[in-house]
């Protein structure tokens, strides 16, 4: 067992905004998702917060611990010191809708914008015949709260829609490809990326947006030399 | 004019806020990593340079007003403060310089996964030619 | 005129629900205390279900798998991960049942395939090679949240509201009927009631508060079951164990990660589950069963909810701590019969079949009000998950 003191940002619209500490005893095998769900069904039923899956995959536990933006199903216990206090604040960048929560509706938008796809082929098992799997990115907005472009540009794309954009160019299946490089080439696009590499950093689940920005930058390049040759042809 | 976009801003409260404080909240390091501190520093050096660009005209412009201001800025420019500044100007460079090229690397989707690496060696290697020069000022002086 | 209904609970049954309700003319209002899907649905294994997990002690349950896996898959392509699944026996009482799961699976139409066990190990490299036989089945891998929110979103575009971190705190009356429900938001604090002609409880492990708000005696058995993911996709289909449900007996590939459970254990406050450190470990070695090497995967969180489960009578929890004999079906309750008219209730069933679930219910209630709109959930597609923000 090990006792920690959340210190959690509370408040939302129309509320003043404090931080609370919650002293907590929780197992320390469980991690911090564990032990705020502990709280809100022990001590405090009316703190808000996100959660469905507890294994990184719906993306809906995101958070900033002490700071750095994580899923709480994947922040362990074990990781703090007995005693320990561990901050607990709402994504940054979102609307906040209260406590822990914050209304993802902008990252979905983007999401719904590009057409973005939920299943991919397997190319992690060797041989056999094909099958398909769910796209690494659980859209769970962690890159969103990291990136400081996001914080001062708010119409830009986002790492983590750029990163899926690259996905569909890379593997269209009937997308549109002219709508989504327009999307991608615009200013609020690819090229408003500063690599501050901080959503490399924060995402829980294997998709590195910097390269795909990259990526898409050299595709959409290419693509300026190609399509004068194509105009043409026609 | 701007294209429309099929989507809203990130957050209406952000686009509300003025540019000067979002551009602040840049300053905000609690919880970030090498990335965040990279972009910060080639802010605040590209802003030195602007800077020092506008210091260094003005300077020049002194030689227009004769040999004896010139070599009152020269005796100025020997003192240890002076030198003092001309050590943080040469990092500045460096540094600029050199994150820029991990920029443009990064920026071309090379290299992200040792982003960090990246960002220690043009710090480290900035710090060390900034010392080198600042020997040969003191040698030469 | 148009009858509004009010349906307590956005886990995957009030969803699909909403959707069916929709689209028989119904105006629908879903309250939901939390986020969608956070509590039973949401920890569940995200595993579309062939029907052969049931076959053996449950040929009913299994037949309505292996028809409703068939229907998602036209419904919701792009949630679904179709991969397929194995029935793989690990040792010689997991064979001994092979011929009475295939028999059941042929009776309850559910399509099963045996093959050799080196072609298994070909689709399936990581897998024991010590298995002793494998039977290829039509499983699927979907995210339980992605999925609820796609019946969600095409409810919502059919007229539906959605209100979540709205918690119920007590039913509205009208003389002896239930007209209505009073709900607290949680964002503010702020009270209000909501009217409704119809109230369905669709609470999950809490559908007996909800009854008791009526006075109503549900009994609801809320079993928990552990499940512990680890950070490498070992297999690229559902590997499930040839034998009548275990713990521990089924491994699910999302994503780049492995999903091993489950347990099942009677728990006595839903809100909060302590997973026991000895699951986890069970959990890790039942995986290192089916996958040498398997826990040499870092830990990629481990997670607990309560399934509710009806049972008839306490007898039934003490005959079989595990509560593995209860039934996975569900039941749809017209609570006018319990003084309590206007309440609904609809308890138990499983992820995968929600979308029949709710086509029961619905003419549950359809027969109660004399409507008589047929179900439509068969035909209508459902809208991509996102179309729930926009």
């Amino acid at each position: 067992m090990r006792t920690l003191n959340l210190c959690i940002l509370r408040g939302g619209p129309g509320r003043p905004a404090a931080y609370q500490t919650y002293r907590i005893t929780v197992d320390e095998h469980l991690n911090i998702l564990d032990a705020v769900q502990k709280v809100w069904a022990t001590q405090d039923p009316t703190l808000l917060f996100r959660h469905a899956c507890h294994h990184a995959s719906c993306g809906l536990c995101g958070v900033r611990v002490n700071g750095r933006e994580r899923l709480m199903c994947l922040t362990p216990i074990a990781e703090f010191p007995d005693g320990a206090t561990v901050t607990l604040e709402p994504l940054r960048n979102f609307p906040w809708v209260g406590d822990l929560v914050v209304d993802v509706k902008p990252l979905m938008e983007r999401m719904a914008a590009i057409q973005a796809p939920y299943v991919r082929r397997d190319e992690l098992t060797a041989g056999g015949e094909e099958g398909t799997r769910f796209e690494d990115c659980i859209e769970c907005g962690l890159c969103m709260s990291a990136c400081p472009v996001v914080g001062s540009d708010s119409a830009y794309l986002g790492p983590s829609p750029l990163a899926m954009i690259k996905r569909l160019l890379e593997e269209p299946r009937g997308r549109d490809i002219r709508s989504l490089c327009l999307l991608a080439g615009d200013a609020h696009g690819a090229w408003r990326c500063h690599s501050v590499m901080e959503c490399v950093e924060v995402c829980p689940s294997h998709v590195d947006p910097s390269q795909a920005i990259g990526w898409l930058r050299r595709y959409l390049i290419l693509r300026g030399r190609r399509q004068p040759a194509e105009a043409q042809r026609r | 004019m701007e294209r429309s976009l099929p989507y809203r801003p990130v957050s209406e409260h952000v686009a509300r806020t003025p540019w000067w404080r979002r551009a602040a909240a840049w300053a905000d390091l609690h919880g970030r990593r090498e990335g965040w501190l990279a972009f910060i520093l080639m802010r605040l050096t590209g802003i030195g340079l602007v800077f020092y660009l506008f210091l260094h005209l003005t300077v020049l412009s002194t030689l227009a007003r004769g040999p004896q201001a010139w070599d009152a800025f020269i005796a100025l420019a020997r003192s240890p403060l002076f030198v003092a500044f001309d050590g943080v100007l040469i990092f500045g460079m460096l540094y600029h310089g050199l994150n820029g090229l991990r920029v443009i690397l990064l920026g071309l989707g090379v290299g992200s996964r040792r982003q960090a690496e990246l960002f220690w060696g043009a710090f480290v290697l900035s710090i060390v030619l900034t010392a080198v020069a600042v020997r040969m000022i003191l040698m030469m002086g | 005129m148009t009858l509004h209904v009010v349906i307590i609970g956005a886990g995957s049954t009030g969803a699909a629900v909403a959707h069916d309700l929709t689209l028989r003319g119904y105006r629908v209002t879903v309250v939901e205390r939390g986020e969608v899907a956070c509590e039973t649905t949401g920890r569940n294994h995200g595993l579309l279900h062939s029907g052969a997990r049931y076959v053996l002690n449950d040929p009913p349950a299994a037949r309505e798998c292996a028809e409703d896996n068939a229907l998602m898959r036209k419904l919701m392509p792009d949630i679904l991960e179709l991969n397929g699944g194995l029935f793989v026996a690990l040792n010689e009482e997991d064979l001994s049942y092979k011929e009475a799961f295939l028999e059941a699976c042929a009776q309850a139409g559910v399509p099963a395939e045996e093959i050799p066990i080196k072609e298994a190990l070909r689709l399936e490299p990581n897998l024991n090679p010590r298995i002793l036989a494998a039977v290829k089945v039509q499983d699927g891998v979907f995210d339980p949240f992605h999925f609820t929110l796609a019946f969600l979103a095409t409810a919502k575009h059919h007229g539906a509201a959605v209100h979540t971190y709205t918690e119920v705190v007590d039913l509205v009356w009208n003389g002896r009927s239930v007209s209505g429900v009073k709900v607290r938001d949680r964002r503010d604090g702020r009270e209000y009631a909501i009217g409704a002609d119809l109230v369905v409880n669709a609470a999950g492990p809490w559908a007996g508060r909800i009854g008791a708000m009526a006075h109503v005696h549900i009994a609801v058995l809320p079993v928990a079951g552990t499940m512990v993911a680890v950070g490498r996709r070992w297999v690229r289909r559902v590997i499930n164990r040839l034998c009548p449900p275990c713990d521990g007996g089924i491994i699910v590939p999302q994503r780049r990660n492995s999903v091993v459970g489950t347990t099942s254990w009677p728990v006595e406050n839903p809100d909060y589950i302590a997973i026991p450190p000895e699951q986890v470990e069970a959990m890790l070695a039942a995986g290192e069963e089916f996958i040498p090497g398997f826990r040499s995967a870092p830990l990629r969180g481990i997670s607990a909810a309560a399934r509710p489960l009806l049972h008839e009578s306490s007898q039934l929890v003490t005959a079989d701590p595990g509560a593995r004999g209860v039934t996975r079906g569900f039941s749809c309750f017209n609570h006018a019969r319990d003084g309590a008219p206007g309440l609904f209730s609809i308890i138990g069933g499983k992820t995968t079949t929600s979308r029949l679930m709710a086509e029961v219910m619905g003419d549950v209630i359809n027969e109660a009000t004399g409507i008589t709109n047929p179900c439509r959930t068969r035909e209508v597609p459902l809208l991509p998950y996102h179309a729930f923000y926009v």
